[in-house]
């Protein structure tokens, strides 16, 4: 185990390679029918969103509230190329990801001269204002949304159905995942950490605060707009404005928190449990509000660091009884 | 020298925090700076480090550079390391993990290296790590390393910071009281391991520190502010005679004449 670990440790490669054989392996194995598939696509696209928002909130310490307007940005890039261009996933994903991006630079701003409740509050606004902005906008269909978005098609393959687009969404997750881990574990991790607990204190050690909260937002922005690209290809390929609202971001907000914020792991198994049980409470839908409020709640008193946290913690308490054993021999 | 400043002023409303100072520090010395509370002190660091923009007509000048208007992680990117009075850890993360992002300037590897995750990178992490356990050992907390900054004791913080402010490898280090609330021994322990990094990596220290044993002992020149303004400069047993210095920390000696005065009213 330790030098299956210690390999792994050394080719952080080989891990996803190993994911994804599993992930390939799995819907021919467990799923029996469609929704199966389509749940995980959903799930997959949910990873990716709390990938992104654990690099800017729970690395970085942004409070931001309106991620959600980011991940509308990166749909309605892909929707309207589709619409007016009739662009495919492999156009609109790129482009989807270099627009978000740029947006993500304006929701970076504020963050310079803001802090926590301010900076939600100013988030938040911005993303309701992209939200309303589209419900509005005739060039993006306004109420109606934009339907039948074309699926992607590769090797004379096309990925219309839910269980033909899981091979769409889960290799994108990975990919997305493997950036940020990657990220996460390097430097520019620590100083994203360094700068949520003190910026001061960064600064002083030659930590650029304010290009690193840019960068985290910009990153994450990027993960939001992938995201966005992949749910509007998604199997029917319809998106409409009710899809980025408030409610979404507590959503996702939860995922983050639940799973640990500044966990690595933290998004990735937030987005599992939380996607599951939003599926699984659909016909409770006047309470699944509250239940994720009250999941934020508990979560935040109970157990400030999530579920990644307290696995943490078990690992680490272990270890340190294990040293206190042969000390005491 | 290695740092210079002239005419240094800083004025919050219509109080002179620090009044035309004009301070120069040599290579390789250890510089003492004392005085009353509220004399400036701390205010000299935060606008050597560029936490504060000086006032007009202030200049500092560090290894060469002017950084009167540099701001803070440009001054530390070129070699100038400080610690807080209120130590500012990183409290929620791991104690290698505070060290290491004191590192920060020297990584080698480029940002898009990250991003893609080469190989290369991780090696160089790897070694970047075992450096800094080196440094922990070399301060005592390399047990503590996965261990969370908060959960570590008053005395194992105030290391860890020296640790975190050496980890860059500075030229200059300015210690904002190392020892404050620290116990005689921690503090004679904390001196021992402060005068063998200064050896190893060949620093230039300035301290603050209200402890006078402390800077008795370690300093080799010692300049006095109080009230913004430098009042007196040279070698601790010079400073102990002062006029000036004694007067500041005890109040002026009066004499019959003035005493009577003072007892009328």
């Amino acid at each position: 185990m330790e030098k299956f670990k210690d390999i792994i440790r050394q080719y952080p490669f080989l891990g996803f390679i190993i994911a994804f054989f599993i992930l390939m392996a799995i819907p021919s194995i467990f799923f029996t029918d469609l929704y199966q598939s389509h749940l995980s696509s959903l799930i997959f696209i949910n990873i990716i969103v709390a990938a992104g928002l654990n690099i800017v909130k729970g690395y970085c310490g942004q409070v931001t509230v309106g991620h959600v307007g980011l991940y509308a940005v990166g749909s309605y890039t892909a929707g309207c190329m589709f619409m007016y261009l009739g662009a495919s996933l492999w156009i609109t994903l790129p482009v989807a990801i270099l627009v978000t991006g740029l947006f993500g630079v304006a929701f970076a701003i504020p963050s310079f001269r803001l802090e926590g409740p301010y900076l939600a509050l100013a988030t938040l606004g911005g993303g309701e204002a992209i939200r309303l902005f589209i419900e509005n906008g005739e060039f993006f269909g306004s109420t109606y949304g934009i339907s039948s978005i074309s699926q992607p098609e590769l090797f004379g393959i096309t990925f219309d159905t839910p269980d033909k687009y899981y091979y769409i969404s889960m290799p994108v997750m990975l990919i997305a995942i493997y950036f940020s881990f990657s990220v996460l574990r390097s430097s520019i991790g620590r100083a994203f950490m360094a700068v949520r607990e003190d910026p001061i204190s960064a600064a002083a050690s030659g930590i650029n605060v304010k290009k690193h909260k840019m960068l985290a937002f910009i990153l994450s922005a990027m993960f939001a707009g992938a995201a966005g690209a992949v749910y509007a290809h998604l199997p029917p390929g319809y998106i409409h404005p009710n899809n980025y609202t408030v409610i979404e971001m507590v959503t996702f907000l939860a995922m983050v928190v639940f799973g640990g914020l500044g966990h690595i792991w933290g998004g990735i198994i937030g987005a599992v449990i939380i996607t599951i049980v939003y599926d699984l409470t659909r016909p409770l839908y006047e309470y699944q509000l509250f239940i994720f409020g009250l999941t934020i709640v508990l979560t935040i008193l109970f157990m400030p660091k999530g579920i990644g946290g307290f696995i943490d913690k078990y690992f680490i308490d272990r270890r340190f009884k294990k040293k206190q054993a042969v000390a005491d021999k | 020298m290695l740092l210079k400043t002239k005419k240094l002023m800083k004025a919050f409303g219509g109080l002179k925090a620090i009044n035309k100072v004009d301070f120069e520090l040599p290579k390789n010395e250890i510089r003492g700076i004392i005085g009353p509370n509220g004399s400036g002190k701390s205010t000299f660091f935060n606008l050597v480090s560029g936490v504060y923009d000086p006032d007009p007509g202030s200049y500092i000048e560090f290894d060469g550079h002017d950084i009167t208007e540099e701001p803070p992680h440009k001054v530390g990117e070129l070699g100038l390391a400080r610690t807080f009075q209120l130590l500012r850890l990183y409290q929620d993360m791991s104690v290698i993990n505070n060290v290491m992002s004191g590192y920060h300037t020297l990584v080698p590897y480029r940002f898009i290296d990250a991003v893609v995750g080469r190989k290369k990178i991780w090696d160089q992490e790897k070694v970047i790590k075992e450096e800094m356990m080196d440094l922990l050992s070399f301060v005592g907390l390399a047990d503590y390393a996965e261990m969370n900054a908060s959960e570590l004791s008053g005395g194992q913080r105030r290391l860890l910071v020296l640790a975190r402010a050496i980890a860059g490898k500075p030229k200059l280090l300015m210690l904002d009281e190392p020892a404050a609330g620290l116990s005689p021994v921690n503090v004679d322990n904390l001196m021992k391991i402060l005068m063998r990094l200064k050896e190893k990596y060949g620093l230039t220290l300035i301290i603050i520190e209200h402890i006078l044993k402390v800077v008795m002992d370690t300093c080799s020149k010692v300049t006095v502010l109080d009230h913004g303004e430098k009042i007196a400069e040279g070698t601790p047993s010079q400073i102990k005679d002062d006029n000036a210095v004694i007067e500041a920390y005890l109040g002026k000696k009066m004499d019959d004449e003035e005493m009577r005065k003072a007892l009328a009213v």
